[in-house]
């Protein structure tokens, strides 16, 4: 049975105030497209999780579309420099920032990929962090009676990640680096998967162990040619430097208008783009 | 507080203006002091946002420590490419052509375990205990300045057996009397600066060295906690051998270790 589904399709099983885990890092291969149409339709209250993210929860903020972020980190790297968006919600009240090291988020999602409800971490005993926020519990080991910090276990409702590669049946293929997506899709109740391409049945065209997802998880698949845009594609495309330019140029006053020319310009591409394969 | 002379004699001399002006820029001499900070055979990590972490590993690798073993976020070990991305220290040209492929999970496992030699990491504020800021200024739930986030710090300075941690900002506002926010606290191996090198000492930062082109009296002015040394006076960093400087224009070219420099 085929889970190919239009892009609108797929948004709309997203609903406000889902737990949404998001493929990637900082500028690498985001779901771009997927994330474009979920501030298109105005989704609202979303609690984003991330290891390092950049441009994707930017624009997610810039869309008013988030409540919560978990995340360890959340920056453009040194070139294009802070996530303004995300910065100025957090400062303004409008978004709870969930800070984790990097590990907490990991751990975190393979509590649930366990079915467990937490998961002991080392180290992060030193961080105020612990004290400051109620998704870690410092309890005693009950094998050794030391103190150990453990992490809430984070299920997100979907996980949207975008691959290189994707059969009708939802099996992925990731090429290059996998970053954690292979455990955000474990760990969550439904896997959404955008593709640059579909193949046919990877199963007989390629060896099964280059299948990253498997498709048998997976509640759907959407075509979306440079889906990661402006973000990079491994052994696709790299950024668009000059989108990111011009979507962190904008100032304050503007901020709507460059936000709505942004999704504007993609928004063609975004819906139809992968369409005609098909 | 010691009374303490400059190490070069050059005592509220204007060291970045001399070190502009001369042909080693400070991020140059900061990779090749964090370069001679990895010892040969060691694991080494380095994050995002680590254009001069990343350069630093591939100099140690090129000179003094050909058995490295170096590691990164998208998971290559030992990537052999020659070509540095200019926007980031995560992408895919590290795990490209790379020996192995062991991403930022495992590495964490790694250092949880006890078995990570080295990792680069940074901050925002630094005070004289060791604790350091990536988190945020003014309040954390309602914060004057979201910063980005520690990343892997709050887990991996603790566990690392070097946290090494670089910044190239040295001024008031950076190593402050008490930090805003408790990122992660001590286990500090080494922090360097554009101008001097901390080390760190029974829970205490401590000048370890200055650059020849700064003096102590220029790293007293732009550091907001009072400057203890170790066993007498600061050493003077080495600068730049004529190898390193060759190596480095080698695995560099476009000079992307210059780009925290603004």
């Amino acid at each position: 049975m085929s889970k190919i589904m239009k892009l609108e399709e797929g948004v709309n099983l997203i609903e406000d105030g889902m737990t949404i885990a998001i493929g990637g890092n900082v500028l690498h291969r985001s779901p771009m497209a997927f994330l474009r149409e979920i501030v298109r339709q105005g989704k609202k209250g979303l609690r984003v999780v991330k290891t390092a993210g950049g441009h994707d929860v930017d624009l997610l903020c810039a869309g008013g579309c988030v409540s919560v972020v978990d995340a360890g980190f959340i920056s453009y790297e040194t070139e294009y420099g802070l996530a303004s968006h995300y910065r100025k919600a957090v400062q303004d009240g409008l978004v709870k920032s969930n800070e984790h090291a990097c590990y907490t988020v990991i751990s975190a999602l393979r509590a649930a990929k366990a079915g467990v409800s937490f998961m002991p971490v080392k180290g992060i005993i030193n961080s105020d962090l612990v004290k400051v926020n109620d998704y870690f519990k410092v309890i005693s080991d009950p094998f050794t009676g030391e103190d150990i910090t453990v992490v809430r276990a984070i299920e997100p409702d979907v996980a949207i990640i975008h691959v290189q590669e994707c059969d009708e049946k939802g099996n992925g293929i990731i090429r290059g680096p996998v970053y954690d997506d292979e455990l955000i899709a474990l760990s969550s109740k439904r896997i959404i998967l955008t593709t640059e391409k579909i193949i046919n049945r990877p199963y007989l065209t390629t060896s099964p162990k280059e299948v990253t997802i498997p498709g048998f998880l997976v509640s759907g698949v959407i075509p979306a040619r440079k889906g990661a845009s402006p973000c990079s594609c491994p052994t696709l495309y790299d950024i668009d430097k000059n989108v990111l330019k011009s979507f962190l140029s904008g100032t304050e006053k503007d901020k709507d208008k460059t936000l709505s020319e942004y999704l504007a310009r993609y928004e063609r591409a975004d819906r139809y783009g992968g369409r005609q394969r098909f | 507080m010691r009374d303490m002379k400059g190490p070069t004699g050059m005592e509220g001399g204007r060291g970045f203006k001399m070190i502009n002006q001369s042909s080693i820029h400070p991020a140059d001499l900061m990779v090749c002091t964090m370069a001679r900070l990895i010892e040969d055979g060691e694991t080494v990590f380095q994050g995002v946002a680590s254009q001069l972490p990343l350069v630093a590993m591939k100099l140690a690798k090129a000179t003094h420590a050909k058995n490295a073993t170096l590691l990164n976020i998208p998971g290559g070990v030992n990537p052999a490419g020659t070509v540095l991305s200019e926007y980031s220290s995560a992408g895919w040209e590290l795990w490209d052509r790379s020996e192995a492929v062991f991403p930022l999970e495992k590495v964490f496992d790694l250092s949880m375990r006890g078995k990570l030699d080295a990792a680069f990491l940074s901050g925002v504020q630094f005070d004289r205990h060791g604790n350091v800021n990536a988190s945020v200024i003014g309040d954390y739930h309602r914060p004057k300045v979201r910063l980005p986030g520690g990343a892997g710090s709050a887990v991996l300075i603790p566990t690392v057996k070097k946290a090494i941690i670089w910044r190239t900002k040295h001024d008031r506002r950076t190593f402050v009397e008490k930090v805003d926010f408790v990122t992660t606290r001590g286990n500090i191996y080494k922090i360097v600066t554009p101008i001097c090198m901390f080390g760190y000492r029974n829970g205490m930062l401590y000048l370890e060295a200055v650059s020849p082109y700064s003096s102590i009296d220029e790293v007293i002015a732009n550091t907001g906690f009072e400057i203890k040394t170790h066993q007498g006076k600061p050493e003077v960093m080495s600068l730049p051998t004529r190898e390193e400087m060759r190596t480095l224009r080698q695995i560099d070219p476009k000079g992307i270790r210059y780009k925290e420099f603004g």
